[in-house]
This record gives C-alpha cells, sequence and structure tokens, in this order.
C-alpha cells in the first residue's frame, strides 16, 4: 500500500467540551492537545500542541453563546486553519448546531445570505468536510461545495420517545407550516395522526396569530421542532394546543438555544415536559427539561466517516 | 459630491466613520446593526446599493471578533445586493500581528491567565506538558483573514499603518496601506517643545525602519531599542546589558539594550501599535535610566488592552499621543492631560475620494492631509 495509515485526531473548541469529551470517550481517542484563547486585545489565537500531519482531523465546535457565537466561529476558522497549515491530511469540521442557520435567504431587499457566507468561510479556511445536525434548511448543504453530511437527532428522539412516553393516545404536532413536512413523515413513521399549527408572524422572535389545523381533542400533544431559542413560539403552541382541548404537550427540539427570554417564558409556559438534545450546552435551569445525548451518533459518523463507512445508516438507526 | 459612492459604517467606531464622511460632505448609508437574541448579528441595509461604490468602515477594536464578523456580513450582504465595488476601509487591522513564537515568554501578545479562561479546555497545556519533540505549532493567521474578507465580497482594502508590511502581500485584491506618519511628524513639529533637541527612538527592531524614516525627514539623532532572548549566560554576552530579567526556568535570558546615546535628550518614541502597553512602559524604564529629558510616545493604533491604562499612568511617560484609529473617548477620560488624540479621519476621507475618482493615492504617503 502505497497510502500510510493515519488516525482519528480530535480538536474542541470552546463552545462545547462536554459534548466533545463525550464523543471522544464514546471513540475511545484522546483530545488533541491544543490552546485556544483570547489575547488581551480579543483577538482569538490557538496552538496545536501535537503532530497532525497527515492525520483525519476532527474539529467539534457548535455554534452557541450569546455573546460568544463570533468568537466560537472566528475560533472554528482558525483552527481549522491552523491544521491546514500543519499539514493534516483531510480536516472534517463537526458543528452540531450550525450558527447563522436561519438567516439562509435573502428574504428582503439586500438581507444578507449569512449561512451562505458562513459555509463560504468554512471553506475558505480550508476545511474538507462537514458534520452537521439537523440543519435549519437542508438546503444550506448546497451553499458547500464540499461534502456535507446532515445527521438527524430523530432516531435518538424516537427512541427516547418510545420509552418514555406513551405513545397510544399521542399526536404529533408542528409549531409551524416550516416543519410540517418533517413531522409528517415521522408522524407516518411512528404511525401517529398530525396535526399543524399555522402562525403568523410579523417580525423576527415574535409571534402573533396562531391557528390549529387538526384535532387534538384530550391528546397528548407532541411538540416537534428544530430550534428552541426564545420559546415564544412553543409556549404559545402549548397555549393554542391546550384551549383546543389537548391532555397534555410535550415539546421535543434538537437544538435547544434558550436565548433572551427563554427561561421566563419556558417557566410561564403550560408544557408538561420540554426533551432537547446536547447539541448545545443548555443554559436554562428548567426543571421540566430532559436532554437526549447525541453524542453517539456523531461518534459514529467520525468512525463510519474515517474508516469510508456509509453515513446513511445513521439516519434511521440509533447507537 | 457625486451620488454614486455610498459609505457604510459598522458599529466599532461611528465616531470615526461620521468624521470621514462629513469630511466627503456626504451622509452615512442607513444600516441598521443589532444582534438576534440567541448572539447571531444582524444586519439589514437600508438603501440601495444597486451599481454604487460602496466603502464599509470597521476597525479591528473592541469586540474584534464580533466586529470583524459584522464587517464580513456588511460586505457579503452589498455584493449580493449588486454593488459595484465594495471597498473595507479598517483603519486598525484585526490580526495583524503574526505570532512566531509560544507566548509562554513574556511580552505581548498576552494570553488570558488562566483563570480567566476557566471555560477553556486544556488549560494545562499552556505549560511545557506537550510531549516531548514537537513545538507548538501555532496558528498564522494572516492569509486566512485576507481570504475571509476576499471571499465575502471585498474589492479592495483601505488601512493604515499595517503592523507588518508583508500583510500587503497576503491579498490577491488591491490593499492601499495609509500612513499615519506625516500626521505624527506634523505634531512633532508644531507641537512638542524644542523637538529639534530631541531624539527618536524605536522600542523594537521591528519598528526600526519606521522610525529611521521619521527621524530622517525631521533629521533628528536615532536611537533604538533591542531585546534579546539568550539561552546562555547573559553576562557572557555583552556589558550594556541593563536590564536583566529571567522568563522562564530553562535559562533563557531576555536582555534590553539601548543602542543610541538619550542623555539629556527628549525622547519621542515612535511605534504603530500599542496593545499591553508592556513593551512601551520597559522603555520607558529604560530611557529613564539614561537619564533622558522629557518621554512623549507617539502610536498609531492604541488599543490599551488589559491594564494598560493602570500602567501608562504609574509610568515615567510624559505624554502619549495616538490617533482615533480606534475609539479613544474612555482613554482619554482615564489618563486626562497624558493623551492627546490625533484625528485621522481626513487622510482616510481623501484616500476615500481618491479612491473613488481614481486619482493618486500616493501623494498622501509623504504630505498626509492636514
Amino acid at each position: 500500500m502505497s497510502v500510510t495509515a493515519n488516525s482519528i485526531k480530535l480538536i474542541a473548541g470552546n463552545s462545547h467540551p462536554e459534548l466533545a469529551l463525550k464523543i471522544s470517550e464514546r471513540l475511545r481517542i484522546p483530545l488533541t492537545k491544543i490552546t485556544a484563547s483570547q489575547n488581551t486585545n480579543k483577538e482569538s489565537f490557538v496552538t496545536v500542541g501535537e503532530s497532525i500531519r497527515d492525520e483525519d482531523v476532527y474539529i467539534i465546535q457548535t455554534g452557541c453563546g450569546e455573546t460568544s457565537v463570533n468568537d466560537f466561529l472566528m475560533e472554528l476558522l482558525l483552527l481549522i486553519n491552523a491544521c491546514k497549515s500543519a499539514s493534516a491530511r483531510r480536516i472534517t469540521a463537526v458543528i452540531p448546531n450550525f450558527p447563522y442557520a436561519r438567516q439562509d435567504k435573502k428574504d428582503k431587499s439586500r438581507a444578507p445570505i449569512t449561512a451562505k457566507l458562513i459555509a463560504n468561510l468554512i471553506q475558505t479556511a480550508g476545511c474538507n468536510h462537514v458534520i452537521t445536525m439537523d440543519l435549519h434548511a437542508s438546503q444550506i448543504q448546497g451553499f458547500f461545495t464540499i461534502p456535507v453530511d446532515n445527521l438527524y437527532a430523530e432516531p435518538s428522539v424516537f427512541q427516547y420517545l418510545k420509552q418514555n412516553i406513551d405513545l397510544q393516545n399521542s399526536i404529533l404536532v408542528s409549531p409551524d407550516a416550516g416543519g410540517a413536512k418533517r413531522v409528517a413523515s415521522q408522524a407516518d413513521k411512528l404511525d401517529l395522526n398530525f396535526a399543524l399549527i399555522h402562525k403568523e408572524r410579523q417580525k423576527a422572535n415574535e409571534v402573533s396569530r396562531m391557528v390549529l389545523v387538526g384535532d387534538v381533542t384530550d391528546k397528548v400533544c407532541i411538540l416537534i421542532d428544530d430550534i428552541a431559542d426564545t420559546c415564544g413560539t412553543l409556549a404559545k403552541a402549548a397555549d393554542t394546543l391546550l384551549s383546543n382541548g389537548a391532555k397534555e404537550v410535550i415539546s421535543v427540539v434538537t437544538h435547544g438555544v434558550f436565548s433572551g427570554a427563554a427561561q421566563e417564558k419556558l417557566n410561564n409556559s403550560k408544557l408538561t415536559k420540554l426533551i432537547c438534545t446536547n447539541t448545545l450546552p443548555v443554559s436554562i435551569d428548567y426543571p421540566k427539561l430532559d436532554q437526549i445525548d447525541i453524542s453517539p451518533t456523531l461518534a459514529e459518523a467520525i468512525r463510519r466517516l474515517h474508516n469510508g463507512e456509509s453515513i446513511s445508516y445513521l439516519f434511521t438507526h440509533v447507537f | 459630491m457625486v451620488q454614486d459612492i455610498v459609505v457604510f459604517s459598522g458599529s466599532s467606531h461611528p465616531k470615526l466613520s461620521e468624521k470621514i464622511v462629513q469630511n466627503l460632505s456626504l451622509d452615512l448609508g442607513k444600516v441598521k446593526l443589532g444582534k438576534f437574541s440567541n448572539g447571531e448579528t444582524s444586519i439589514s441595509i437600508g438603501e440601495s446599493v444597486r451599481e454604487k461604490d460602496v466603502y464599509v468602515i470597521q476597525s479591528g477594536c473592541g469586540n474584534v471578533n464580533d466586529n470583524f464578523i459584522e464587517l464580513l456580513i456588511m460586505l457579503s450582504a452589498c455584493k449580493t445586493a449588486s454593488a459595484k465595488k465594495v471597498t473595507a476601509v479598517i483603519p486598525l487591522f484585526p490580526y495583524s500581528r503574526q505570532p512566531d513564537l509560544p507566548y509562554s515568554k513574556k511580552g505581548s501578545p498576552q494570553s488570558l491567565s488562566n483563570d480567566q479562561s476557566n471555560n477553556y479546555l486544556n488549560n494545562d497545556s499552556n505549560s511545557n506538558n506537550f510531549f516531548s519533540g514537537y513545538k507548538n505549532w501555532i496558528a498564522q493567521s494572516g492569509t486566512l483573514i485576507a481570504e475571509l474578507l476576499t471571499k465575502s465580497g471585498a474589492d479592495h482594502i483601505i488601512t493604515m499603518d499595517l503592523h507588518d508590511s508583508q500583510f500587503q502581500g497576503f491579498f490577491n485584491i488591491s490593499v492601499d496601506n495609509l500612513y499615519s506618519k506625516p500626521i505624527l511628524q506634523h505634531y512633532i513639529k508644531t507641537k512638542i517643545p524644542n523637538y529639534e533637541n530631541g531624539i527618536i527612538v524605536s522600542p523594537d527592531a521591528g519598528g526600526a525602519k519606521r522610525a529611521t524614516a521619521i527621524a530622517d525627514n525631521l533629521q533628528l539623532p536615532f536611537a533604538l531599542i533591542h531585546k534579546e532572548r539568550r539561552t546562555h549566560n547573559p553576562k557572557q554576552v555583552s556589558n550594556s546589558t541593563l536590564d536583566l530579567t529571567s522568563t522562564n526556568s530553562n535559562k533563557s535570558f531576555a536582555t534590553t539594550m539601548l543602542v543610541g546615546d538619550v542623555e539629556g535628550k527628549d525622547c519621542i518614541i515612535v511605534d504603530d501599535l500599542l496593545d499591553t502597553s508592556s513593551t512601551i512602559i520597559k522603555a520607558a524604564k529604560l530611557l529613564k535610566n539614561q537619564n533622558c529629558g522629557k518621554i512623549y510616545v507617539l502610536i498609531t493604533h492604541a488599543i490599551f488592552s488589559g491594564n494598560a491604562i493602570e500602567l501608562i499612568k504609574d509610568s515615567h511617560i510624559d505624554k502619549i499621543i495616538v490617533t482615533n484609529s480606534v475609539p479613544q473617548d474612555d482613554h482619554v477620560k482615564q489618563l486626562g492631560d497624558k493623551i492627546e488624540v490625533l484625528d485621522v479621519s481626513k487622510l482616510f476621507g481623501e484616500a476615500i475620494r481618491r479612491i473613488h475618482n481614481g486619482e493618486s493615492v500616493s501623494i498622501l504617503f509623504d504630505h498626509g492631509y492636514e
């Protein structure tokens, strides 16, 4: 063989060390020694403390932090670039929650398509491959000219629901029309009914009026969404469902961003339970919150990618 | 003035942008800058830029990363909104210092101490526990920053006093690097009493060229502070050793020495960047030990990070003269009479005007624009 064997190198940014450690434990590969911090003048700087020449490098950095989203993004770019200049064979960015994913279209005149910009920046820095999870719009994959593996939290979520919730009397609900397609297909897979809430939005992060399509009387409603940010949508959707005769409302989201007044809105909401995955560190203290660990999925994706095995098996199976 | 030019201001230094457009007799372009509640930067450009010549002013100060990403988003928004040409005006270029040594040694740039960065992984790796034989790989951010700007849609860059002039070579687009030299020279000539008897001092070898240029133009003598790190006993190296500091345990010594005679003369220290101020403070101490007269410090980009303000207050420096390439209002409040701020908005305004009209910019390099 002319190609020498190379090994996986895991590099963790500062955004979500717990997740990185879990992935590292799962793969039984220690995290590569790096430093990533800020100078006193607030410029980020990174150093790599081990040789990564000709290795298969995975950089784990999620998009999070109300004050540090951009810091983590710059850190990711610097890490990618450092690995590239240190002659890594392949650099894969593992970005469980893709930052700026919601700014994915020119919805107003001169609005920036920031998701496309971020895709460009990541590629410019020297990234060869991207692993992410539940992209807000799967079209974002098309913003890249490098391969993007968009994983799904769905198998892990289904497993959780089957183990923890009596699905007999349940109905899946999509809190907006954008998620209708996804939730409808999930309802099919679980053999459940499906309802939809139509919302009329006037401003970003503000929800005005909600209309329910479907019958939820005496049912356990499972609200499914990809991102819970200020949680205004979730709280209002729960109210709408309960006022339409629902028995209780449980919510499942992939990315729990919980920014702004999320804590307060959740405390005042009528949700029985809120379930999110650990693609982001949880920033709120909410007793009804349950977390699903998706690090096994990410770890398995890394393992399969390294060994050149198929990833699509992960779209339907849990690890 | 002409109608097909739009100047936008980022959120880093609105006051400078305001002054620049005043010099151009324009109004700032309408743009709404802010953040979504999840911390992501939000931008909405409020006026048409179609087929216009667009300038975006953003300095690399404050929350550097926030401001830099904001700049990238603005550039790309203008580009996708069909601007004819997009120019980034970056008075202080972020990430312009190329780190080349592990920062275990003293001197800037300094990393945060461990207690401030407790959320960071691998804190212990700051020390020398890396497995033996491998030297730290340090990210050289220069090319990356240049490529990010280009990729975002910048067609042209205007900046001032780049730390490394090689930085221009990292770009594949045109870069106009303006000089604050004429403005600094003008200050020395008009505001420093008896400047003819002064001496220009460069606080390190890297800035020697910049300082000698000013010394030549003003026909003043020149002195240089040289810092060297040796691993063997410094006593054998030279007897001009003035300041001896042991920097770490493996017997590496940093020695600073002064090349030139400053006794009884007013010293004018010239440098491009002041960050933690440790270099300047050390230089001032060294000069004072040599019985110099007053100490003036002229800095293009004064960031004053960390506890720089306190250090300057307690130092031997009589006056520090900076430009408004980064916001200085807070610093002026804290340093009072000790600081003086020179305005570079006219320089940038004139550069924008000349670039827009296709006139030569190089005249600004020598004569400035007062």
